[in-house]
């Protein structure tokens, strides 16, 4: 059971990425991955295509913790949430520019999650994820219970748009979407970096055999509590640009259920892959959507079995198994080339 | 040589595809694009009805789905009414499960207003979410009826123009329950409640109208929410030995504490006063278990010939009876064609003017009357008692009428915390 | 009437009640490793079982507390077999994120079968009374709960440790290498333990029936209490387990009475005390970092 007890994320990864620097198939994707971002809000309806990119920057954020640094967070919610509602209250206090209450939004996360990460840290596993969850209740308690600041049940409501007065990004989602989509793509581009940096590769090593770096000389703890502090400041920069997309914050963004959802999200996609988390958010935030339109009574069948079979069938998520695909189809090709 | 050709085929290929649907979607213009504002004049010359309630969770089935079959119902006789001269010629319902959730309602409020042409959004349970509608009524500048939800600030301090409240708030509830058990003798009180917006909202509401008709409230207690133990609260609810324990839950809380209360020794020494019971709470808990208690309901199907008449109707298309929020469903859909009627349009401010202070009779609203002050739809209440087993002749014959309390004395005054933009 | 023993015997009456539940939880943790979130909902059943055996053949609840466990016992069979026998060797992330999917397959199921508004379910004649000890009283019934869930642990303990089977258990629990070097077919009980972890879930489930709403959801967020007092009292321990429960349910009764704003919030903070002080919980091994 000892052996059971440390975090080991059953994930192939190499040290770079799967796919070789110079194929074209990563420029394609490259370019497909723009096109889809840029051209999202005209297949869907925008405040929708919204959902999708902060999810999926969420839901990175994650992955950083869990995929590159094999630390399961099931509290993640309380960094999503407490950016919502802080984003919110400078917005409806101040009447900034929205890109500045999204800043304060991440910057209390990141504020949040050094106490708590340092705490954190100090365990591994199923205890880490535990307790993670017990900070998250502990600050859906709070919200909860300062109803005068958060509005309680009722939730935040009303929070503004303000933009320099640019009406069309005032009222319309459709260009709100491309202002979102900026401060979205800001985190996904520190995602990336961190990911593809020296740093980076400590954690990867972490997450391998944490005991190897230590007696290598790094101190696994502080880099465990940077990842989590970075890891939370993109949370929060989703939740912030949720709230600003909404309008809206609520206690449902503090619950340990959008903690199990964002977890779902990223498996779905993929662990360790960064770019699953778009993926897995556009899966799941199109089926909600789609579901709660249509009728159907059994959103939670849908899900809950798609989950089932992801996590049997497909473990290393969409964009996993879809690069597991490519990889052994270029082994394949490179060996009929040899021949 | 072969390979990079290949290569070169692979990314024009998928390039082409990107650009291709791309294309596509923007000629077919796609459910996205920046979207027009405008008032409508019988928008697309058709009338949208939105129904946004909960769907799948707890208050299913006290509205739901059927609240749509409802609606239609009312549509029907619209046109059996008017026939070739209804202004409405083609009616719509869309439908949206809001899961309980207020930022889900939110979202689909707003999609149903912008995205399905939405001209009136009824329904709407849970306070939350009929705040949160609220507020999207506003910045729209689209009508909403809520039905559902009981949350006093919808005519108070959160009211506006294009937001009316038809069925019952937490003051009427309160009003009348309270006032009758005082009356009957239940003079001090304990009342434990959930502490969240709508039990303390209850909690306020009993309070007032508790001391109002004579009696005292020895101590609020204010429990979790949610939770499924009540045991302590129960037993700290007894402290002081009052008359009667008021319990201000609702859906599985309020089952949760019944089940409890009726193990405690508290049971036959006290009386228990529900805040707000619906109809489905009886029949999910069984009759067995409430039976004897008292609470306030806005409509109830076995009432009179005319009640019956339409539960009739409503048990034919859905085998089962109605509650009170498919009645007023009806009744507010109903309404408001008959309002696009007269005015010959369905622009939000017309109707608005059309429907203030405008006195209704109907099945549902007897001697109704549409607050110009609020918005808040006042009408007769009843105070109702659960039966004992053989007194149900039928599934979901659970309630005896005691009293009907009128509509001036059931809703409290508007208390100037609205102001009507 | 509320006076602190109130409170005490309440706690422990709730206690009881909550230690039943998280003992097939720790069962299933200690001899498998898996982190089941699905036991919220596995209790659910059990409950919904007790409820739709009484409308459909009019058997009460003392079948029902027979009954239901065997077949929640098979069921669990199903579930190891079908699902979570694939994900075993690898990290218990794994088992945890599956065991989350099937709770949210269950529970929508639940809900398209027999709705959203609950089952009714009353008390079993005989315990429906109030017994009153000077100047407590407590319902007959939760007395009941409370000492037939104790028993249930008693019994558990008693197998695990004077029986074959139970040693065989526990030195798998220990070090399954081992203990398979030693000529014993492990794999064997595998199968069978999970099953009887899911059985006590149903079994609490049932107790649940005559005095919590029967709903789908009932095991939402019970499940996250359970996840508290099975890591207060020490993941994959039997008596961490009873411990817990009893003290969650002390916990949790002293809040509402004295504090009912914390009390929610009063497990989590003790959760990550215990954590953050003594990973192992009250009575878990140390960890190996």
């Amino acid at each position: 059971m000892s052996d059971q007890m440390t975090a080991r994320v059953d994930v192939d990864l190499s040290a770079g990425p799967v796919i070789s620097r110079r194929s074209p198939l990563r420029w394609v994707l490259f370019v497909l991955g723009w096109v889809v971002a840029l051209a999202l809000p005209w297949f869907v309806y925008p405040p929708v295509a919204m959902d999708i990119a902060a999810w999926g920057l969420f839901a990175m954020s994650v992955d950083l913790l869990l995929g590159f640094t094999g630390l399961l967070s099931f509290g993640h919610a309380a960094f999503w949430g407490s950016s919502a509602y802080v984003t919110g209250l400078v917005a409806i206090n101040t009447g900034w520019p929205f890109p500045l209450a999204v800043l304060a939004g991440m910057v209390f996360a990141m504020v949040i999650a050094v106490p708590i990460g340092y705490l954190s840290v100090r365990r591994t596993g199923i205890y880490f994820a535990m307790v993670t969850l017990a900070f998250a209740q502990m600050i859906y308690f709070v919200a909860n219970q300062w109803r005068d600041l958060t509005g309680g049940e009722n939730g935040l409501q009303g929070i503004p748009r303000n933009f320099f007065g640019i009406d069309a990004i005032e009222t319309d989602a459709f260009y709100f979407y491309y202002v979102g989509l900026g401060l979205v793509l800001l985190g996904v581009f520190v995602a990336w970096r961190v990911v593809h940096s020296p740093f980076g590769r400590v954690l990867v090593a972490i997450r391998d055999n944490p005991a190897r770096v230590r007696a290598l000389g790094y101190n696994v703890e502080r880099y465990k509590i940077v990842a989590f502090v970075i890891s939370a400041g993109l949370a929060g920069l989703a939740g912030g640009v949720f709230a600003i997309s909404h309008g809206f914050a609520s206690l449902q963004e503090l619950n340990w259920t959008t903690s199990g959802k964002v977890v779902l999200i990223t498996v779905l996609g993929g662990i360790g892959t960064l770019w699953g988390g778009p993926v897995g958010a556009a899966i799941v935030v199109s089926l909600e959507d789609w579901l709660a339109s249509s009728g159907f009574e059994g959103t939670g069948i849908i899900l809950g079995a798609i989950f089932v079979v992801i996590v049997l069938l497909f473990r290393h998520g969409v964009w996993g198994t879809g690069r597991q695909f490519v990889s052994r189809m270029q082994r394949r090709r490179r060996q009929n080339a040899r021949s | 040589m072969r390979t990079s050709t290949r290569r070169r085929r692979l990314f024009s290929a998928v390039a082409a595809a990107a650009i291709g649907s791309l294309a596509l979607a923007a000629c077919s213009g796609g459910s996205g694009g920046p979207q027009s504002g405008g008032s409508s004049k019988l928008t697309n010359d058709k009338i949208v009805f939105g129904l946004l309630n909960d769907q799948s969770g707890v208050y299913k089935d006290l509205s739901g789905p059927n609240s749509a079959v409802a609606i239609q119902m009312a549509i029907d006789d619209y046109k059996a009414k008017y026939g070739d001269s209804a202004v409405a010629k083609s009616i719509e319902i869309v439908q949206a499960d809001h899961q309980n959730k207020a930022d889900v309602a939110n979202s689909k409020a707003q999609e149903m207003y912008d995205r399905q042409n939405a001209d009136l959004i009824l329904d709407v349970p849970n306070s939350a979410a009929a705040l949160a509608v609220a507020n999207q009524a506003k910045a729209k500048k689209k009508l909403y009826i809520n039905v559902g939800a009981g949350t006093t600030a919808l005519t108070g301090a959160q009211c506006n123009k294009y937001t009316f409240h038809w069925a019952y708030d937490t003051a009427m509830l309160a009003k009348g329950t309270a006032g009758t058990i005082v009356g009957g003798g239940g003079k001090s009180w304990n009342i434990v409640y959930p502490d969240y917006a709508f039990g303390q909202d209850m909690n306020k509401s009993f309070t007032a109208a508790v001391t109002a008709a004579g009696g005292s409230v020895g101590q609020s207690i204010a429990s979790p929410f949610p939770s499924d133990n009540f045991v302590t609260f129960i037993t700290k609810a007894g402290d002081g030995n009052p008359q009667v324990v008021g319990t201000m839950h609702a859906g599985g809380d309020l089952i949760n504490f019944v089940k409890q209360f009726n193990q405690s020794p508290l049971k036959g020494q006290v009386q228990l006063a529900v805040g707000l019971m619906f109809i489905t709470d009886i029949h999910s808990l069984g009759v067995d278990q409430f039976s004897g208690t008292q609470f306030t309901d806005a409509w109830y199907w076995n009432f009179d010939e005319q009640n019956k008449k339409w539960a009739d109707r409503f048990k034919e298309k859905t085998s089962t009876r109605p509650s009170f929020a498919h009645a007023a469903n009806y009744s507010a859909a109903m309404n408001y064609l008959e309002a696009v009627q007269a005015s010959g349009t369905d622009d939000a401010d017309t109707i608005v003017k059309a429907l203030e202070g405008k006195k209704i009779n109907d099945f549902f609203l007897r001697n109704g009357e549409v607050r110009a002050a609020d918005h808040n739809v006042v009408h007769d209440a009843y105070l109702a008692k659960v039966k004992t087993k053989d007194q149900v002749k039928e599934d979901w014959d659970y309630e005896e009428i005691v009293k009907t309390v009128p509509a001036a004395e059931a809703y409290a005054q508007p208390d100037g915390s609205c102001k009507l933009s | 009437m509320g006076s602190f023993v109130q409170y005490t015997v309440q706690g422990l009456a709730a206690g009881g009640f909550y230690a039943l539940a998280a003992l097939g939880l720790a069962v299933i943790f200690g001899v498998l490793g898996v982190v089941n979130f699905s036991h919220g909902a596995c209790y659910m059943l059990g409950a919904v079982g007790a409820a739709v055996l009484l409308d459909t053949s009019g058997l009460g609840f003392w079948s029902a507390l027979l009954i239901v466990p065997v077949v929640m016992f098979f069921f669990g069979v199903l579930m190891e077999r079908l699902l979570v026998q694939w994900l075993l060797r690898l990290d218990p992330l794994y088992n945890f994120l599956l065991t989350f999917g099937l709770t949210l397959l269950l529970v929508d199921l639940v809900k398209r079968r027999y709705g959203v508004s609950g089952l009714p379910y009353q008390l079993p004649a005989g315990l429906d009374g109030n017994v009153t000890i000077g100047s407590l009283s407590l319902s007959a019934y939760q007395i009941f709960a409370c000492l037939f869930s104790l028993a249930v642990c008693v019994v558990v303990w008693a197998v695990l440790t004077k029986t074959r089977v139970g040693m065989i258990v526990r030195a798998a629990t220990e070090n399954s290498e081992r203990t398979r070097a030693l000529g014993i077919n492990v794999t064997r009980w595998v199968t069978p333990v999970f099953g009887f972890g899911i059985a006590l879930a149903g079994l609490a489930g049932v107790l649940a029936a005559p005095f919590r709403a029967i709903t789908a959801d009932m095991g939402s967020n019970f499940v996250i209490i359970l996840f508290a007092v099975v890591v207060i009292g020490g993941l994959g321990s039997i008596l961490g387990a009873v411990v817990g429960g009893f003290l969650v349910g002390l916990v949790e009764a002293y809040g509402q009475a004295y504090a009912p704003s914390f009390a929610q919030v009063v497990i989590f903070v003790l959760m990550a005390v215990v954590v953050l002080v003594r990973p192992s919980g009250l009575f878990g091994r140390e960890e190996v970092a």
